[in-house]
């Protein structure tokens, strides 16, 4: 096991690599493409052996993938921003067929305005798709992920696929030491694919997700869905453990950040949690007790061991890098119906921060604190707060000038 | 943490040279992290790529906005408002530009108040590998600037440029000059601690109606405010004695920018002609030549 400098893209090929996949069908767009450049090119050198098939569109690659992880294949693909918009009918079909195909999302704002800069509305436009979303903080978990996420949607417990998702730029194009697992240690942790319900052959006929009429039928279905991917959470420990043994790297539902003793935490995804983990520890310096709850797992949502982490905390700042449009950050809503039964549950702020790859600077990290102490002395909860700064909103005034809108 | 942060054009390999010093750092015994910003950029216009280097973990993502050093590629960026290569820079921090003026020049020149380094890095270039590719000896620099020791940059160089470079003379030529370059830079210690960054003040955004906060663009023509032709290093230059007025030239050029003259002759015009030379390539009778470009001379760039 070697350390190398690696992008999160490659990380992510490394993955497939390791993972010994059969077949990626493969459309490329900004920041994901150095992933399917990767594994074409180790394809062609003969470095890595499995079927590749470059795509009209994302549509068809993600039906194509579906298909193909149907037929019992260990099957990989992946995209950004708008093209897993593009793709987003199939994603429904797909889960639904539940195969266990393994998805990268490099995270991308959409648009309209255009911006390659990264936030999570594209991935979490597909909460609900039936695919299980595991969101990374390192290059390093990007690979460890993937290698997870078979494991994960192969368990005939589960059987649903699943999207490892990445920040475009900020993992996506930056290196940074990675340590690359043996292909033997990761044939311990991930054997071959035995699949025992797909058999889908040209001569072997049957029908995959074919149409039900009345709603006791479609109910019966979705709902078995649901209690798939609430199986994940449990299978989910045998395979972090698993991969710990093996590999000496603990992952689990949460990430948690000196929560131990924390009574102010910043709950946040993906790899912006690193400034915000920099951030407790200055809040630490300063005698504020500081914690970070990084929730790796958005569906399932780890309910339980949220609320395990966050017992008698004083206040939870939710800082999304996404806005869900009249009503606000998505995560905020998932954390207040996660903690609304508790009895002793913590004041919760809402904080949205970084759309499209905006930094958070360090005097913003201050203001959710001083927010969060003073919310516990006066008890009065302010609506959600855009993280904005003078600076940036003098920039913007001048484009609006250039741009003739004043 | 030492923070550094490139700016180049792109094409000029900024992107490269970060990762070169990223991985001479990695394999110093350093925390490493290297990441360019690109995507919709062009060749040409304006790149930055950012290297961070620590004995500890680094916990920072993203854009380096305060750099401890920083490095241009491309003396024209010094000029460019939305370029804006010295902003951020910390006190005590180090510029570094390519340029063939001295310290001085460069800093009465330019007014910067920091510690300046120059070499002509785009000479040594053309003399040891015979063409202006610049990332190798950006690198090379830098390293020099962060106290990276000549083997993890030899060791780096090569990891990097075998990677994107297969002949192994261009290979070898590339090393020799970059490591000419880092020990042509004295070593300096860097003290960077006074931020030069007011505090940041956190505000509430009004609501504005579409009129004025949909992202459209109502003032029509403003792409002349912008001139694109002045990181040219070479200039293709017609000689008319040899010119058969085919038009290929006129038809090759990607800007759009030759134009003709009264008596039907094609002129560039070099506010916007990026030299990428294709019109010399494509001339059938090899009437343009180039001629090397000398923006040290004139702020402007163009003579
Ligand atoms: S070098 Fe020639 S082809 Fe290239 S932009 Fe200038 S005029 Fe056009
Ligand atoms: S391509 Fe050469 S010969 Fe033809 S018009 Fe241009 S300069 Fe003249």
């Amino acid at each position: 096991m070697a350390k190398e400098m690696l992008t999160g893209n490659r990380a992510a090929a490394w993955g497939v690599r390791l993972a010994e996949v059969d077949y990626i069908p493969a459309y490329p767009i900004t920041p994901q493409t150095e992933i399917i450049e990767t594994i074409a090119k180790w394809i062609s050198d003969g470095e890595m052996d499995a079927g590749f098939v470059t795509m009209d569109s994302e549509h068809s690659m993600i039906t194509a993938a579906g298909a193909a992880s149907a037929t019992g294949a260990r099957t990989f693909t992946t995209t950004s921003s708008q093209g897993l918009m593009y793709g987003f009918e199939m994603l429904y079909t797909v889960a639904g067929w539940r195969v266990p195909l393994v998805m990268v999302n490099v995270s991308r704002g959409l648009s309209a305005p255009i911006t390659l800069g990264p936030d999570h509305n594209d991935i979490l436009a597909l909460r609900d798709t039936g695919f299980l979303q595991i969101h990374c903080e390192t290059c390093q978990e990007v690979l460890d992920s993937v290698l997870m996420a078979y494991r994960l949607a192969e368990d005939k417990r589960v059987l649903l696929p699943v999207m490892v998702n990445m920040d475009g730029f900020f993992l996506s194009f930056t290196r940074e030491a990675v340590e690359v697992p043996d292909v033997e240690a990761v044939r311990c942790f991930l054997p071959e694919y035995q699949p025992e319900h797909a058999f889908f052959r040209a001569g072997q006929p049957m029908a995959q997700g074919v149409a039900v009429l009345g709603g006791e039928f479609y109910s019966y279905f979705k709902y078995q869905m649901h209690l798939a991917s609430q199986n994940a959470l449990e299978v989910y420990r045998e395979v972090s453990d698993d991969f710990e043994r093996i590999f000496g790297r603990k992952y689990g539902t949460i990430d948690e950040y000196m929560m131990e003793d924390a009574e102010y935490v910043l709950v946040m995804t993906n790899s912006f949690s690193t400034l915000g983990k920099a951030a407790v520890k200055r809040a630490r310096e300063k005698g504020i007790k500081a914690g970070l709850l990084r929730p790796r797992f958005l569906r399932p949502f780890p309910d339980s061991d949220i609320r395990n982490a966050l017992k008698g905390k004083k206040a939870v700042a939710v800082i999304d890098q996404n806005i869900s449009v009249g009503k606000g950050g998505i995560i905020y809503s998932e954390m207040a119906g996660c903690l609304y039964n508790e009895e002793n549950r913590p004041l919760l702020l809402s904080f949205i921060g970084g759309l499209g790859g905006k930094n958070i600077s360090q005097e913003e990290f201050d203001l959710i604190f001083d927010k969060m102490i003073r919310t516990v002395d006066t008890k009065v909860v302010e609506p959600l707060h855009l993280l904005y700064t003078e600076n940036e909103w003098k920039g913007i005034t001048k484009l609006k000038d250039i741009a003739g809108r004043q | 943490m030492l923070r550094l942060r490139f700016h180049g054009r792109g094409g000029q390999g900024a992107k490269v040279a970060s990762r070169v010093l990223g991985s001479a750092a990695f394999l110093d015994g350093y925390n490493a992290q290297d990441f360019p910003l690109y995507g919709a950029e062009r060749r040409g216009a304006p790149i930055t790529a950012f290297t961070r280097i620590s004995r500890d973990d680094i916990m920072e993502r993203g854009l380096v906005s305060q750099p401890d050093v920083v490095v241009v590629m491309d003396e024209t960026l010094l000029l460019d408002p939305q370029s804006s290569p010295l902003s951020g820079l910390k006190k005590g921090g180090v510029v570094f530009v390519n340029t063939p003026r001295t310290p001085f020049e460069t800093k009465e020149g330019y007014g910067i108040e920091d510690h300046v380094i120059t070499l002509d890095i785009t000479k040594v270039s053309l003399d040891m590998i015979g063409q202006p590719v610049l990332s190798s000896l950006a690198a090379a620099v830098a390293a020099k600037v962060a106290g990276i020791g000549e083997k993890a940059l030899r060791d780096a160089l090569k990891k990097e440029l075998s990677a994107i470079i297969s002949e192994k003379d261009l290979l070898d030529r590339n090393i020799e000059a970059a490591i000419y370059c880092y020990n042509s830079v004295e070593p300096i210690s860097i003290e960077t601690t006074e931020k030069v960054r007011e505090k940041e003040n956190i505000i509430s955004i009004p609501f504005e109606t579409a009129l004025v906060s949909s992202p459209s663009i109502l003032s029509r023509g403003n792409t002349p405010l912008r001139r694109t032709g002045n990181w040219r290093i070479f200039r293709p230059v017609w000689d008319y004695d040899a010119c058969t007025k085919c038009m290929t030239c006129v038809a090759r050029c990607p800007e759009g920018c030759i134009r003709l003259n009264e008596e039907g002759y094609p002129f560039a015009d070099y506010e916007n002609c990026k030299g990428c030379l294709i019109c010399a390539e494509e001339c059938p009778v090899g009437a343009i030549s180039k001629v090397r470009e000398s923006h040290s001379q004139t702020k402007e760039g163009d003579q």
